[in-house]
């Protein structure tokens, strides 16, 4: 049963990451999506520090590599782009985009990092995604045309 | 501004931008906690994204002066479009519960990104939040099963 709520529970976190990136879209459309981004950082960094205070959870790392810093600058960039294209895309189409992209890069950066050439399953996975991209592409044609 | 087929490869460009971001906040996690991982990026995400606004607001009103137009003035939104960050910070830890509980690392991820193409899904259709109304066709549930079973096989298929 618990595994079963655990499901649920992820399954809600994705609604709960598509309502952000509705909001950040609709703020990027009325004051740009650079501003939006600084707006979402600032509001999430505030409920963060409340947060941490109510887990009791600050744990200074020791010995982080610099390099672990770097993931708020790809944030900040990510939530621009984001939000400048969710809008544009609508959010069926900008949701299964980024997906595709986030997934190919993970394989590339896995391979990257660890040395070891992807498996056959994981080939086959982008392959598939890929497929995914070029028959939503096709759609996109169709519409234009119209 | 940008033609259609630029949103399509910006929307890819910003997946493999969440893939490093994501790469580098596990990376602080390992060393801190997720939660507080997250917090550092916000900081210093704040920082960045507030460099940019300087930089891309100044070269923006540069070009208003040289076409001589007048500062456009602000738009009205309702307050609750600010709130983004909320639900998106919200996002790292009930992620960190799932993979904290029986559910794997692998099983979290697959589970979320269903939840986000239904939420898609009904926010298409609903208009959520403000957003546009489009039209679901056929397509796009081919479209969802391959980027998802694709998904699928690149996170349960082993690294």
């Amino acid at each position: 049963m618990t595994v079963l709520l655990y499901v649920f529970l992820a399954f809600l976190n994705g609604a709960v990451i598509g309502t952000s990136r509705a909001l950040n879209g609709r703020l990027s459309s009325a004051i740009g999506p650079f501003k939006a981004s600084l707006w979402n950082h600032v509001v999430g960094f505030v409920f963060l520090s409340v947060a941490l205070v109510v887990l009791g959870q600050w744990e200074w790392g020791a010995s982080v590599p610099w390099a672990a810093y770097l993931g708020g600058f790809f944030g900040a960039l990510f939530v621009a782009v984001n939000s400048y294209v969710f809008p544009r895309l609508g959010a069926m189409q900008a949701a299964l985009l980024v997906i595709s992209g986030q997934m190919i890069a993970a394989v590339l950066t896995d391979w990257q990092a660890g040395g070891e050439s992807p498996t056959g399953l994981r080939c086959l996975g982008v392959a598939v995604v890929l497929l995914g991209i070029y028959l939503s592409q096709t759609r996109g044609r169709k519409e234009d045309r119209k | 501004m940008f033609g259609r087929s630029t949103d399509w490869v910006l929307g890819i460009a910003a997946g493999a931008l969440l893939a490093l971001m994501i790469h580098y906040n596990s990376l602080l996690a390992e060393h801190t906690t997720p939660t507080f991982a997250s917090w550092t990026a916000h900081g210093l995400g704040a920082v960045v994204a507030l460099l940019l606004v300087l930089l891309t607001g100044a070269r923006l009103s540069r070009r208003r002066r040289a076409d001589g137009e007048e500062k456009s003035a602000p738009v009205q939104v309702p307050r609750w479009v600010y709130l983004g960050g909320i639900p998106g910070a919200c996002t790292v830890i009930l992620a960190a519960v799932t993979v904290n509980g029986s559910l794997s690392l692998s099983g979290t991820i697959a589970m979320m990104l269903v939840g986000q193409i239904v939420f898609g899904l009904v926010s298409d259709h609903f208009g959520l939040f403000d957003s546009p109304k489009r039209r679901i066709v056929p397509m796009d549930g081919l479209v969802a099963l391959c980027v998802l079973a694709g998904s699928a096989l690149i996170i349960f298929g082993g690294s």
